[in-house]
């Protein structure tokens, strides 16, 4: 194992940075518009259904994401922060429970993107649960989600 | 998943990963591993627990001198599973890039025309 797997294993995160040439203000929507975001969610090959889309702090991003294999995985995204055209916090309602921060800096023109998912603790997980009543059917999704890394793997 | 969360959770706390860090140097005894921290020997038990439960790290048999190390099983699972979801954000942001820079390359294309149009336009009125 490389040690930098072993850091990020230990701090629970995963990061990615690039710089994109497009001003943040189009990335922002490409991430926020239903429309835009269904084109690119998800690995090489798959394609996404929104359900809804409600871009607003405690709003949610309900969709279904279509794997190259024919089979479908529910999603769920919880909005927590939401600065246009700077930052977006989600949390992601299935387990693995974890959340992410994007965030788009102005590079004049382009765009630096970081990215930075934390996988959360069981504890949490509770607390989001009350928060957000978890919804019905989550074990399904959650088994669906584990055959898919399952396969994938 | 429950094992995944029992590890993250072991992880989450920052002694603990502390723990880990040095262990990744080699094996130590509890003693050894209190030592950084202003923390009692039952307290540094306890994390051990933790770790040894989420098999992150395993120790010895011997009653007296019981060294923990590093699970390399336990770090392994969890970072091959952290790994499918770095290859599914890898792979959606290299989406994403290519999306919207080709939108954004559409945008200025017809930005020039538009300017260029305008520009013929201005021209011939004069």
């Amino acid at each position: 194992m490389a040690q930098g797997t072993l850091a990020n294993v230990e701090d629970r995160e995963i990061t990615d940075t690039r710089v994109v040439n497009a001003p943040r203000e189009l990335i922002w929507k490409v991430w926020t518009e239903p429309v835009h975001v269904t084109q690119w969610w998800g690995p090489k090959g798959f394609t996404n259904t929104t359900h809804s889309m409600d871009v607003k702090v405690g709003g949610e991003w309900v969709h279904t994401m279509h794997g190259p294999d024919g089979r479908d995985y529910p999603n769920r995204i919880v909005y927590k922060e939401l600065v246009e055209p700077e930052r977006i916090v989600y949390e992601h309602i299935s387990s693995p429970w974890h959340r992410t921060t994007v965030t788009f800096e102005d590079l004049g023109g382009k765009t630096k993107l970081t990215f930075q998912m934390l996988f959360e603790t069981a504890e949490h997980k509770r607390k989001i649960v009350e928060e957000y009543k978890a919804v019905e059917g989550l074990s399904q999704t959650l088994g669906r989600l584990e055959d898919y890394l399952a396969k994938v793997s | 998943m429950d094992s995944l969360d029992t590890t993250f959770a072991a992880l989450a706390d920052p002694t603990r990963r502390a723990i880990l860090a040095k262990l990744a140097l080699g094996e130590a005894s509890v003693t050894e591993l209190a030592k950084p921290f202003a923390m009692s020997l039952p307290a540094i038990s306890r994390h051990l627990k933790v770790l040894e439960q989420a098999r992150l790290i395993s120790r010895g048999r011997d009653a007296q001198w019981r060294p923990c190390r590093l699970d390399s099983q336990g770090l392994k699972d969890i970072a091959e599973w952290m790994e499918h979801y770095r290859k599914f954000w890898a792979e959606s942001l290299d989406r994403m890039q290519s999306y919207v820079e080709q939108l954004h390359a559409e945008a200025e294309r017809n930005a020039k025309r538009k300017k260029v149009v305008s520009k013929g336009k201005h021209g011939k009125k004069k």
